[in-house]
């Protein structure tokens, strides 16, 4: 089976790879909440730092421009609609539509935080396994006795862990509608029905399959978790992302 | 010693179809049983009532002298199970950590799991790619990932769901070699299958089934003879009345 997608782990022994979990959510955390009130410079640093971060961890760029396309054409309809609703001064005069200089500057600045968001969050997906980040999950909910945490973490690993595959399973269903001329029919409704009902219920038939072979392995949610350290590094690295978001504050 | 003992077992599914019809079964340790007969006839339920992943609505099965409904846990520890789809039966990220999924679900220390982990990779083969993502193992290599999965554990018994199914030839040569080199270093070994003549050279016993009962049992070379009528081709050494030969060879 070739690559399924490049949302997923990729084993490797990069300073990414080697860091602390607890310490990577919460960088994304900082640096996700600094980015909602960064300026284009303060954006810029960002963009810099995490592009040089992906280099190191081997990021496979190409193929994920490949698969973040269709958020691209979502970003670019936020771009197009702050465009066309903010007011201000005219850019372009189109009949009854105006695109706005202030339109274009606000619809950038969205478009910018989120593609950084994105760039954290694939970086994490890409350097952490998934256990480690159930493990990670349950170490943040011990202070909340209320909260099933191991059942949460395991929720959320699995959710990881298959996501995947159910893009892969998408695609040959995808595959599958095309062989069969699906695209002569034009009414997308019709198409969206046809996609999505053999879809869900091949998810659900795996997942059902999935709970069994489990069950089989004596899964429990008391199991021995892979061992979170914190090392001197992790807390250099946490000095820095803090000096960071310091830095995209006052830019 | 029986290591499993089946006595009059009934099981009807939630619709009320009856997979499991009044059987009756005895295996003895280190023995290498192949179950026979075609999709439908009970065999995969069968299997799943050794590690109680289904539960009798009548009668009982023992492994290692115990009720499974009474230790679900000691049950599937004992009895390993290998799925027919290998790809459902991965969970981890890597080789490793699907590995590691059974001894961390024993609560094991985290040496142990490192040290059984290794263990099964090695009898599999495997440990070269420890690191490599599991979905991208080839079919018989994901097979053999499912088998050390259920290594990892040390169980007595291996239960096989139609090993071979979806294995190109080298694929279900690796995985024969694996199955008979379990057999070889004790474990009871267990194979659902329907296509005999991969297989059935090295069985102890040949169980066929129909229905949800078992139709027939015996030595291979007894049962084998108008095998046909239950569903299941004849290996096609018999039709030249020939022994059955081995995909080793």
């Amino acid at each position: 089976m070739a690559d399924l997608t490049a949302f997923s782990y990729r084993p490797g022994n990069t300073l990414l790879h080697r860091m602390d979990v607890r310490f990577k959510i919460l960088f994304l955390v900082l640096i996700s909440l600094s980015s909602l009130k960064a300026t284009p410079s303060a954006l810029l640093v960002l963009t810099l730092v995490l592009t040089a971060v992906m280099f190191d961890a081997r990021f496979p760029v190409r193929r994920v421009i490949k698969e973040i396309r269709y958020f691209i054409v979502l970003l670019l309809m936020v771009f197009l609609a702050r465009g066309l609703t903010t007011p201000g001064s005219s850019l372009i005069q189109l009949k009854f539509l105006s695109f706005t200089r202030e339109g274009v500057y606000g619809g950038a600045m969205v478009c910018w935080r989120l593609t950084v968001v994105v760039m954290i969050g694939l970086l994490f997906v890409l350097s952490t396994r998934s256990s480690e980040i159930k493990a990670a999950v349950e170490w943040f909910l011990m202070p909340f006795p209320f909260l099933k945490g191991k059942r949460v973490a395991t929720m959320m690993s699995l959710v990881i862990r298959f996501m995947p595959l159910i893009l892969f399973q998408a695609k040959e269903t995808a595959d599958a509608q095309r062989a069969r001329g699906v695209e002569n029919r034009k009414n997308p409704l019709y198409r969206l029905n046809k996609f999505t009902m053999p879809l869900i219920r091949r998810v659900f038939e795996k997942a059902d399959k999935l709970a069994v072979a489990m069950e089989a392995r004596c899964y429990t949610e008391n199991r021995t978790d892979p061992g979170l350290f914190s090392a001197p590094r992790d807390w250099i690295a946490l000095f820095a992302v803090i000096c960071l978001c310091v830095i995209v504050f006052k830019i | 010693m029986n290591i499993i003992e089946i006595e009059n077992l009934n099981h009807r599914f939630s619709n009320g179809t009856l997979g499991i019809k009044g059987v009756n079964l005895s295996i003895q340790e280190g023995e290498f049983i192949v179950i026979g007969g075609q999709n439908g006839s009970g065999k995969t339920t069968l299997l799943k009532h050794l590690n109680g992943l289904l539960l009798p609505d009548s009668g009982t099965v023992r492994v290692a002298g115990f009720p499974v409904s009474q230790n679900l846990k000691k049950a599937r520890q004992i009895v390993g199970m290998v799925f027919q789809d290998a790809d459902s039966q991965i969970v981890g990220e890597t080789v490793y950590d699907d590995v590691a999924f059974g001894p961390e679900n024993l609560c094991l220390d985290r040496n142990e799991v490192k040290r059984r982990v290794s263990s099964a990779l090695n009898a599999v083969g495997l440990a070269a790619l420890a690191e490599q993502r599991s979905y991208l193992l080839s079919g018989g290599e994901k097979r053999r990932l499912a088998i050390a999965g259920v290594l990892a554990m040390a169980p007595k018994v291996i239960v096989f769901d139609e090993p071979f199914s979806n294995l190109d030839y080298p694929g279900v040569s690796q995985v024969l070699q694996q199955v008979l080199s379990l057999y070889r270093a004790g474990h009871t070994i267990l194979v659902a299958t329907h296509e005999l003549d991969k297989i059935i050279a090295h069985a102890d016993r040949l169980i066929i089934m129909k229905d949800g009962s078992v139709a027939r049992e015996g030595v291979p070379e007894r049962v084998l003879n108008g095998i046909e009528a239950f569903g299941v081709r004849e290996p096609c050494d018999c039709w030249m009345g020939k022994a059955v030969r081995s995909w080793q060879t």
